[in-house]
């Protein structure tokens, strides 16, 4: 290499330096756009307040539960708006205070395909 | 006479400089971009914040009554099909509103929602829906939320059924709620 002029080496590595910096900046700008997604996702997914509600009117349910004719179409409907309108499966079934147990107590399933929550609830 | 020999080296230390500094304003513009994730916290507040309206009209004010105000709101003197809906805007709107040291007027914060109410038609097997009160129509270029409340109400449904001798039903009360 004798005679050939290499007084820009210098120049041609710092080049390659930055280049390789600048595409190894845009990769981590091209991920960014994804933080969070899976997070967010996993938390909207989650029927929280889905659960919570069907629990309540559950527990609402229950004070009718005496009557079985008035009971059962309160039932009936909570399966189905759940079915229909949540796309869950819900079922539950009250177990009513008695002279020997003064506690209710309500057994509550919950089933959306990706959660599934079971329940056993009983009253103070 | 000045030395004016250096000229291209102050201009080069310019250019220099000017470039340090827009990378530095990029670099801190950078932190802030603007995520699918973040797109979801304020779903999520906003989903909450319906969700506990909800739920506090669907709790009786105090003990001398064992309904609720919005178990009132939907039975309505039992008219078929009807529901206080101004009522039902007026409580709601109040409450998704209510802020620290601000007057409550019709929606300050942007806050506009379509309630309704579904039932289940007991003769058709189907679910049927009803509207209860809308501030603003839904266009389609809205980014709603959507909260839900049980409701147990003495009251007659479209499909008859157990509603017809007064028997109670569930119903789900359904709010598209959205911000602009």
């Amino acid at each position: 290499m004798a005679g050939l002029n290499d007084d820009a080496q210098w120049i041609v590595l710092m080049g390659f330096v930055v280049s390789f910096s600048l595409f190894f900046l845009a990769m981590l700008l091209n991920q960014s756009t994804l933080v969070g997604q899976t997070t967010a996702e996993g938390v909207l997914d989650f029927p929280k307040n889905d659960i919570r509600d069907v629990k309540d009117v559950m527990i609402a349910s229950s004070q009718y539960s005496s009557d079985p004719s008035k009971f059962a179409i309160i039932q009936e409907d909570i399966t189905a708006l759940a079915l229909s309108r949540k796309g869950a499966v819900v079922t539950y079934t009250i177990i009513s205070a008695s002279p020997t147990d003064p506690h209710t107590h309500i057994s509550i399933h919950y089933n959306n395909g990706v959660t599934e929550y079971n329940e056993y609830w009983t009253s103070l | 006479m000045v030395n004016d020999s250096g000229q291209l080296y102050t201009i080069e230390g310019i250019a220099a400089a000017l470039i340090m500094l827009f990378t530095a304003y990029l670099v801190l513009s950078a932190t802030s971009v603007y995520t699918p994730g973040d797109t979801h916290i304020s779903d999520m507040q906003l989903e909450q914040l319906g969700t506990d309206a909800l739920r506090m009209m669907n709790t009786p004010v105090d003990n001398s009554t064992s309904k609720s105000p919005l178990q009132d709101l939907l039975y309505y003197n039992g008219f078929e099909g009807q529901f206080n809906g101004t009522g039902f805007n007026t409580i709601f709107l109040n409450y998704v509103n209510n802020v620290t040291g601000s007057e409550i007027d019709n929606a300050p914060n942007g806050l506009h929602y379509m309630a309704t109410v579904t039932y289940y038609d007991i003769a058709n097997k189907t679910t049927g829906t009803l509207p209860l009160y809308a501030n603003r129509n839904l266009t389609g270029g809205e980014h709603p939320v959507r909260v839900t409340e049980w409701v147990i109400v003495n009251k007659t449904f479209p499909g008859g059924g157990g509603g017809t001798d007064g028997k109670l039903r569930a119903v789900l009360v359904e709010v598209l709620l959205w911000r602009d």
